[in-house]
């Protein structure tokens, strides 16, 4: 069971990282790096939403960019073509990523492991297709200019701050959403899921409505994450944003961090963000920044294969004296056991 | 001994895997409130006929009834929901979950609301305790059951099955690869409960066990029964020994 040192450990890391966040702009140096801040915020909305369907229930979506993608369009598209007020068309281009991953989730969640994978990168492919012909609606090729949702008088290192505090938040909504999820009877069956599908059913999970909720939830954070991401960015081209790289990063950025973790996606967008950037920096315009992020994506890999946060864990659980193997037996323990 | 119930029954119950009939038009009935045995040679059909039962599988033909109500086809989380809890062959418990949580995975019908309550409400957390006190590791609660031994596991998942009270429990070889001492505490729980009035039907290649614990028992040869009834006269049954023996 827990102890209170823990407890008041992870308040006190809570508080910290919430202090860190709140100063991050004004603690930033330039417009540059507040910008790169707000990226990889973005990173951890987008990997903490994969989260949902992949850390709880072991379904490997390579294809969530299908689901970020189309929220950035719906919302971009909504405010130009419909005049929709652009938080009101964020919230709906949320609404209808939902409610069109209902069907998809039905169909693709019939097949599990390796297949899944497979299945789930079709969609993206279709999508790129469809938004790169379409060329009335979606501008095609040329991309669509999203209008930014704030004023001319706002300039651009305050859009950079509000942005990064919209991010945030959107954020901790997320997070808090998984952890009431992972403590509660639906978080144990989809737990049950990711463990043995079959024998969950067994013990009466009812895994189809189960994953589909999960898959459901996973995608409209995912498209609220796509479309803040649109208004922030103020520009939109389907060969970006239907991507297998948007999905992909999502899953190493969670894998990374942890999937069985709450702050493993976060973590790991934090180390994939700016570890990216400083490769940026040190290799200029080569591509040797791919090769080191290789290099060190293969030494997580190899070394924390459960990510780092569980690593972390286990090693602070063996440098603690009372987490011995032997456990502690108590005088009325032993008599208990005696009179048995 | 009062006229058994009919619990658990099949008529027909067909299923094929390509060519191969795994189960092949079996009508089993099983008594409620005792414990029947299923054996049978190696690919006689008892785990397929198991998956059909439980909803693992769609049958091809035939109707699996409970209570005289069809269960055929019926989801596998409905069919638990009915009451029928099952082990599977080799053992299965969620590795990287902890003992306690194995047996909060247990999901009881209800609705949304119930579903978003938290899982390690007292009442749930107290009964899976005393379930693992039952089988006898309550001190491994903590622990994932990926690190715990084999014997454990069966154990573990044991104490899964019940988590959900059900009335019926199927069990996949629960003596398979598990020491003489643990055969004898599965076998005495198995006892234990089936005097609470839970009905058993045990898949099981130890011949001891299947002989000193089961009521009834049912041989399978080639995907269908072909003898049935008590325990000595099922062993000194000629159709029994040649299916055994290669006939």
């Amino acid at each position: 069971m827990r102890s209170g040192s823990e407890t008041v450990a992870k308040a006190f890391g809570l508080v910290a990282l919430a202090a860190f966040v709140v100063a991050f702009p004004s603690l930033a140096s330039d417009p540059f790096v507040l910008s790169v801040g707000v990226v990889i915020v973005s990173y951890a909305v987008l990997a903490t939403a994969w989260n949902f369907v992949g850390g709880f229930t072991g379904y490997i979506s390579l294809g969530h960019a299908a689901y970020s993608g189309l929220g950035g369009y719906a919302t971009g598209l909504l405010i130009l073509r419909a005049e929709v007020n652009p938080w009101l068309a964020l919230l709906l281009g949320g609404l209808v990523v939902a409610a069109l991953a209902v069907p998809v989730g039905i169909a693709a969640l019939r097949v599990r492991g390796a297949s899944f994978v497979i299945v789930s990168i079709a969609l993206v492919l279709v999508l790129l297709l469809v938004f790169q012909s379409w060329e009335s609606v979606t501008g095609g090729s040329d991309g669509l200019r999203v209008p930014r949702p704030f004023g001319p008088e706002v300039l651009r290192p305050e859009q950079h701050q509000r942005f990064f505090y919209l991010h945030a938040v959107l954020l901790a909504v997320m997070l808090l959403c998984w952890w009431a999820i992972d403590r509660s009877r639906f978080g144990m069956g989809l737990k049950g899921i990711r463990e043995d599908e079959d024998k969950a059913r067994s013990l009466g999970v009812p895994t189809v409505r189960y994953k589909l909720a999960a898959f459901v939830i996973s995608a409209f954070f995912t498209a609220l994450g796509g479309g803040l991401y649109a208004l922030w960015f103020g520009f939109l081209d389907p060969i970006f944003q239907f991507s297998i790289l948007v999905g992909s990063n999502m899953v190493l950025m969670s894998l990374l961090g942890g999937v069985r973790s709450l702050f493993g996606p976060l973590v790991g967008a934090v180390v994939v963000g700016y570890a990216t950037e400083f490769f940026k920096a040190q290799y200029g315009d080569t591509q040797m920044h791919l090769v080191a992020m290789g290099v060190l994506l293969a030494v997580v890999v190899l070394f924390l294969p459960d990510g780092v946060i569980p690593a972390v864990r286990g090693l602070v659980a063996r440098l603690r004296p009372e987490q011995a193997s032997i456990r502690e037996v108590t005088q009325e323990e032993l008599a208990e056991e005696v009179r048995r | 001994m009062t006229v058994p119930k009919e619990g658990l029954r099949t008529e027909g119950l067909t299923k094929s895997y390509g060519g191969v009939r795994a189960v092949d038009a079996a009508s089993v009935t099983f008594h409620h409130g005792r414990i029947n045995a299923l054996i049978g040679p190696n690919g006689s059909g008892k785990t397929t006929f198991f998956n059909c039962v439980t909803g693992m599988v769609k049958p091809d033909a035939g109707t699996v009834t409970y209570h005289g109500r069809d269960i055929t086809g019926r989801g596998a989380h409905k069919i638990a929901h009915a009451g029928i809890g099952r082990s599977f062959q080799l053992c299965r418990a969620f590795p990287r979950l902890t003992a306690v949580e194995n047996l909060l995975v247990s999901v009881r019908p209800g609705s949304v609301l119930r579903a978003l309550a938290p899982a390690r409400r007292k009442a749930d957390v107290d009964r899976a305790m005393e379930l693992l006190t039952r089988v006898g590791i309550e001190h491994l609660a903590e622990v994932e059951a990926r690190d715990l031994s084999y014997g454990q596991q069966k154990l573990l998942e044991l104490a899964g099955v019940l988590m959900a009270d059900p009335e019926t429990i199927l069990l996949d070889e629960p003596a398979g690869g598990v020491n003489p001492a643990l055969i004898e505490r599965i076998g005495a729980l198995v006892r234990e409960l089936n005097a609470e009035g839970r009905t058993f039907l045990i898949v099981e290649h130890n011949m001891d066990m299947v002989m000193s614990l089961s009521d009834h028992v049912v041989v399978f040869d080639r995907g269908r029964p072909i003898a049935e009834g008590p325990p000595d006269t099922v062993r000194a049954d000629p159709l029994v020994l040649a299916a055994y023996l290669g006939g």
